[in-house]
């Protein structure tokens, strides 16, 4: 029996660091939550004149099992992607696309093709060279079911062809205009690998040895264990905004894989590892009194962290009880409860620092008299024993499946206190990771919860437009379930549109709207909270998902 | 002769274990709820198309019925094909393999720690005063009533986090390896501990260790050379108890330590609906609880003739 409830304990832990890795971070410190301290493309611990040499040890809270970006949806691969390959497009502090390995582009008026002219003199650590057929060939890996992309091929989805001009120049036609195209080339899941390696490899071969033109060469990997990363020699092609150049300081980096929270964090004090990844937000204050370690904590682009409503079925389909709910949850202390005062409270459906964020969204406020109304008007009069409102005999139950885990989220206790003063009864159901995913795909629940990162404002058409709700023909992330032809005509327009002025005014409209529909509610900006040794300095923001980025780092002596 | 012919039934036996740990299992993994292509591909941060999905159904065979799905599985393992890891993608001979060696290591330090330790507060506290008996065994009952994951937690605090004595996690070396040791042996040698010197207490109140006292010989001398020799008898009887408790224990102590092992492949895979790696899991620890079963009846019969009954 001990053996059978322990091991159902560490399910859950194991649990917690997939889900980790897909996402949750740390938060963000109101009080210093100005720009200063979270800038994407920031250096920080940027101090003192940099030293070669030396390994730098790394923990990040769960091990990819593939380390082939375009094979997998893990948030490591934010860290691992800028280690080991390089991409198209860098995007400069204010999110807009930038060269990289493209040094500039020009994009048809129709917006269909994307003409790129590609930086010359680049190879791959085994030799390859980078060129016009290396970019198609990766193109074509993403899109290979072979390669079961989950992140990188979907983002590509409206690609259909390449033409090679020259060997640096490369013609890109997509099947409609997609405007995030040039945004989704910066993300780490798109980095470029070796088209040799490509080639020579099947995919689960490419998952264990992955070949990629960045500054440092996958040496060593260990399955659940760790990766080993070494310098790449002559390496001198990183983005140019980041005002660096030459290979890197570092000799090395070693990754390990450390799953437990607590685990990782007191390994990082006692100096094990010099940066470690998702530092839960309890231990946040802990690292910005230690003198001897560097916080960092910065928003990170897409879906702030948003408890979704299931609208295609009872009791969510009707507005005023998705309204109702809303009223009955004190977002306010959600937050403060689970931040631990490192997290901002979200103000709409994409978070601050998302291009085309409207800061005069206006979401709804805790108003339990408000709450009650709105349910007695929707019908909603009776009282069961227990207190719970009835209609028609039926109590007001709402099924909310989460993954099973050994420290559950006390949001899920907490939200289900504060909508039962309104007489809402929530069911928490912990689930293992294959049950859940399998019930949202056939949209069996009422309550799901989440975030979603990508480094542009097209974050909402993958999660509320009427295409990305799941169906027998794709797999999409609009757990809402949500169908609004005004709110899809925006969303599809913005696709097509480069104009900033339009974009502002589209994106701006589908955020209201969405504020009017209520899919679901936003509880708090997501973002990364990472610790790192003092003596490790000139550590960059990454401008995609705001993780570090080591390239150019170096360790103190 | 019968000797051979008792042992052909035992391996038989255990074949069949392993048949039913199979059948068992692909039961159970399929009956629970969850779609197994969807938790390949589609988890938390994914987003793949259809086109992605049914190639990795038609791959697993995931489209065909159960029962063909079944006998395939069972027709492969014939064939010593334990098949290809979901999630991983390499066969899953060579992910247990890749785990194997850090489990056994630990594993085998765990029992000998247990072993010792057992057989060291049995010896000193069989028939002694009752305070240093309570003591022993208030400890034992603590020890082997705590779940393995807050033991490991206590030690982490006590000899970790705050005078970094030893590594928090990780593989590297003898060091690494001292924690996770004890936290998988005290519970084992806790009750090893308890069972063991009610044996001895037994022992020692026969006519023979009175015979052997008498000829003037010294209390720790029977205690060792002949009441030690009977009750260790109950640790090869416990052999099945105390395997079971490693591969158990190993799961937890592998993911608290955030060691490599099969433990920590076992849960993964679990998780993440890993049909062929989960199978493959159960069918070795099976196969390990089998032949280490044979050995002990081989064993007992060469001991004690008198015990073959089969």
């Amino acid at each position: 029996m001990r053996f059978l409830l322990s091991t159902r304990l560490l399910a859950a832990s194991v649990a917690i660091g997939a889900l980790a890795a897909c996402g949750s971070g740390g938060g963000i410190n109101p009080a210093s939550a100005d720009a200063s301290s979270r800038t994407a493309g920031a250096v920080l611990n940027g101090a003192g004149a940099p030293v070669d040499g030396g390994i730098l040890n790394l923990s990040m809270s769960a091990d990819p099992l593939c380390l082939d970006p375009h094979a997998i949806s893990s948030d490591v691969e934010q860290i691992f992607g800028r280690i080991l390959t390089d991409n198209l497009i860098y995007l400069d502090t204010e999110g807009n696309p930038g060269p990289w390995l493209a040094e500039k582009w020009e994009i048809s008026a129709d917006g269909k093709v994307y003409t790129f002219h590609l930086r010359q003199g680049v190879t791959f650590s085994d030799g390859a060279v980078f060129d016009a057929e290396a970019v198609v060939a990766n193109f074509e890996h993403m899109l290979d079911p072979d390669t079961r992309s989950p992140l990188a091929g979907p983002y590509i989805a409206p690609y259909e062809s390449s033409r090679i001009v020259d060997p640096y120049t490369l013609e890109v036609t997509l099947k409609q205009p997609y405007t995030p195209f040039l945004d989704v080339l910066a993300q780490g899941w798109l980095g470029l690998l070796s088209p040799k390696a490509i080639k020579e490899s099947t995919p689960a071969q490419l998952c264990e040895k992955p070949v990629g033109s960045g500054p440092f060469v996958l040496t060593g990997y260990t399955k659940t264990q760790g990766a080993t990363f070494t310098k790449r020699a002559g390496y001198d092609w990183g983005p140019p905004q980041l005002g660096y150049s030459g290979a890197a300081h570092l000799d090395g980096i070693n990754v390990s894989w450390v799953g437990q929270d607590a685990v990782r964090f007191n390994s990082l004090v006692s100096n094990q590892y010099q940066a470690t990844g998702y530092v839960p937000a309890q231990n946040a204050s802990a690292v910005k009194t230690n003198p001897n370690l560097v916080y960092s904590n910065v928003n990170r682009i897409g879906l702030p962290y948003t408890i979704e409503f299931n609208t295609s079925r009872a009791p969510f389909d009707d507005l005023a009880i998705r309204q109702a709910f809303v009223s009955a949850v004190d977002r306010e202390a959600l937050v403060k409860t689970v931040g631990f005062g490192e997290r901002q409270l979200a103000t709409s459906f994409v978070d601050r620092v998302t291009k085309y964020y409207d800061p005069e969204v206006k979401l709804r406020g805790h108003d339990l008299k408000q709450a009650n109304e709105l349910l007695d008007k929707a019908g909603w009069t009776g009282r069961d024993a227990e207190g719970y409102r009835t209609k028609d005999g039926k109590t007001l139950l709402v099924q909310w499946p989460v993954a099973q885990t050994a420290t559950i989220s006390p949001i899920f206790d907490l939200v289900q206190a504060q909508v039962k003063a309104a007489g809402i009864k929530v069911n928490i159901e912990l689930l293992p990771s294959a049950q859940l995913t399998t019930r949202r795909y056939n949209g069996d629940y009422d309550l799901s919860a989440g975030v979603w990162h990508t480094n542009t404002p097209d974050v909402l058409y993958i999660k509320y437009a009427t295409f990305s709700i799941p169906n027998e023909k794709r797999l999409g992330q609009n757990t809402s379930r949500i169908s609004d032809a005004q709110l899809d005509g925006w969303l599809e327009e913005a696709r097509r549109t480069g104009d900033k002025a339009k974009l502002t005014e589209l994106y701006g409209n589908a955020q209201q709207r969405l504020a009017e529909l209520v899919p679901g509610f936003p509880v708090y900006d997501n973002s990364v909270l990472w610790a790192f040794s003092a003596k490790l300095h000139d550590v960059v923001v990454d401008t995609s998902h705001g993780t570090p980025y080591f390239a150019y780092s170096w360790l103190e002596k | 002769m019968r000797q051979l012919k008792r042992i052909a039934t035992r391996f038989a036996a255990g074949l069949g274990v392993l048949w039913g740990a199979a059948t068992l299992s692909f039961v159970a993994l399929h009956v629970t709820a969850g779609d197994a292509a969807l938790a390949t591909v589609a988890g938390d941060g994914a987003n793949p198309t259809q086109a992605v999905l049914e190639r990795v159904r038609a791959d697993y065979g995931l489209d065909q019925p159960l029962w063909q799905q079944y006998l395939g599985y069972l027709g492969r393992l014939l064939q010593g094909d334990l098949g290809e890891s979901y999630q991983q993608r390499v066969p899953v001979a060579s992910a247990i393999g890749e785990q194997l060696g850090e489990t056994v290591q630990l594993a085998l330090s765990a029992a000998l720690v247990a072993v010792v330790l057992a057989v060291g507060t049995a010896v000193l506290t069989a028939r002694r005063r009752p305070w240093i008996r309570s003591a022993a065994s208030g400890t034992e009952l603590v020890l082997t009533s705590f779940p393995t994951f807050v033991l490991g937690l206590v030690l982490l605090i006590v000899f970790s986090f705050p005078a970094g004595w030893f590594p928090v996690s990780g593989n590297d070396g003898v060091s690494a390896l001292v924690l996770p040791t004890f936290t998988l042996a005290l519970p084992i040698a806790a009750t090893l501990s308890q069972v063991l010197r009610t044996e001895l207490e037994e022992v020692l109140e026969q006519p023979f260790i009175l015979t052997a006292r008498s000829r003037g010989m010294r209390d720790a001398a029977v205690r060792l050379r002949h009441a030690l020799r009977h009750a260790l008898i109950q640790i090869v009887t416990m052999s099945g108890f105390v395997i079971g408790g490693l591969l158990g224990g190993a799961v937890i102590t592998e993911t608290l330590f955030v060691r490599r092992g099969v433990g920590q492949l076992m849960l993964t895979a679990t998780t993440t609906k890993d049909i062929p790696l989960v199978l493959g899991v159960v069918l070795f620890a099976a196969a390990v609880y089998v032949v280490v079963n044979l050995v002990v009846d081989i064993v007992y019969g060469l001991i004690d003739p008198r015990v073959v009954t089969a």
